[in-house]
């Protein structure tokens, strides 16, 4: 099956993003002490530091859900205007520099073609 | 009785409110064309109420515990949710809910063998707060949210979808009141968000299924567009596309595309579809 398979349910990194989201408090912390909120809800030092490097490869190697890596990369560098050319976006780019040149094929085609 | 009056689906994706201008100028034409067609059909039906059928998005529910259904109860629903309004480039909207109709959903499908979890305060992120932005603006019509598991596995399968779709349209044709009921899918087209193909759009794949629609043969399309045929076109959002199989049970015949855009600018195949027959 796909991606979304590789998601390991039980792991305490995708715990903690349902509470981050949800709470102020924990957002703000989240730049000053992620390492606080990391301990706070057993994240392993493998997580810890995949989410600290903004690590978009080994965060789901390690199993987070890939709809949390997108909110992860928010957390640090802010959520308004989201477009591709968004840093949070970059940091997909260098984790999936493959992909990241097959889309830009696809867009150049779709440019082509006057869609 | 009361009486379908209106089937519809349309894409949800963030962009279309949080960074709209950042795709092609004839894309933004087209989807604003588009989602104005559905808003004024939406006015011709005269609907009471608005069931919006959308991916949980593991908002409303921990990893530890996602409904397959979740109703939203509530006599008003405020969106969108903490964090998500700048996120979406929203101003915080309300829209009256229907709580009489959304409890009878749960305690009706509990008795029909259906499990409806149910939040009588429940977040929105894009799933309901982008189409509602454009086809209830004013919040005139009273909203009845379903949300969905279409992300986390094991995601149910199309068939299952459309088998509770057929439940829900017996039910909701019995409830007892003169409501009239418009029914909206939200969602897809093919799209992986966060997963490796995040920018990737599968353009043959959504015209397919596209087309499937357009014949308007139910059971051909499920056959064909599998589970793993949605994923296959993008992991842990292609199926979001359950929420319209779901919805296509409320319809016969045709569906009619009033717009199809590969948008990478907005990270995922873009459509408008309505069902002009209903089931």
């Amino acid at each position: 099956m796909g991606n979304v398979d590789r998601c390991d349910k039980t792991l305490p990194t995708n715990e903690m993003m349902y509470h981050v989201r949800r709470d102020a408090t924990l957002r703000a912390r989240w730049l000053s002490d992620l390492q606080g909120v990391a301990r706070q809800f057993g994240l392993s030092r493998e997580e810890y530091e995949a989410v600290r490097d903004k690590d978009v490869r080994r965060l789901h190697e390690l199993g987070v859900h890939q709809y949390y890596v997108p909110q992860i990369l928010r957390l640090f560098y802010g959520a308004a205007a989201n477009s591709n050319a968004h840093p949070a976006l970059e940091a997909y780019k260098r984790a999936y520099p493959e992909e990241a040149a097959r889309s830009e094929r696809l867009q150049a085609e779709l440019e082509k073609r006057g869609r | 009785m009361a009486q379908i009056v209106a089937a519809m689906a349309m894409t949800h994706s963030p962009g279309l409110t949080g960074w709209f201008d950042r795709a092609p100028k004839d894309y933004q034409e087209q989807a604003l064309r588009a989602m104005g067609e559905m808003r004024e059909r939406v006015a011709q039906a005269r609907p009471d109420v608005v069931v919006v059928f959308s991916n949980d998005h593991l908002l409303n529910w921990p990893i530890n515990n996602t409904p397959e259904y979740t109703v939203g109860i509530g006599p008003e629903h405020v969106g969108p949710a903490e964090w998500y309004d700048e996120w979406l480039d929203m101003k915080q909207y309300r829209i009256p809910g229907h709580p009489a109709l959304a409890r009878y959903i749960v305690n009706e499908g509990a008795r029909r063998r259906l499990a409806f979890a149910y939040l009588r305060e429940m977040q929105f992120d894009d799933g309901v707060s982008v189409p509602m932005h454009y086809l209830n603006p004013t919040g005139s019509i009273p909203l009845v949210p379903v949300t969905m598991n279409c992300t986390v596995p094991p995601i149910p399968t199309p068939e299952r979808a459309y088998q509770v779709g057929t439940t829900l349209r017996e039910m909701l044709e019995a409830y007892p009141g003169p409501e009239r009921i418009a029914v909206l899918a939200t969602g897809g087209l093919s799209h992986e968000p966060g997963g490796p193909r995040y920018f990737w759009v599968d353009e043959e794949f959504d015209l397919w299924f596209l087309d499937l629609l357009k014949r308007g043969d139910h059971q051909a399309l499920l056959r064909e567009c599998t589970l793993e045929r949605m994923e296959a076109a993008g992991s842990g959002g292609t199926a979001e596309l359950i929420a319209w199989t779901l919805v296509l049970a409320f319809t016969r015949g045709p569906a009619e595309v009033l717009a199809y855009m590969p948008a990478l600018a907005w990270r995922s195949g873009t459509g408008m579809v309505v069902w002009p027959q209903l089931a």
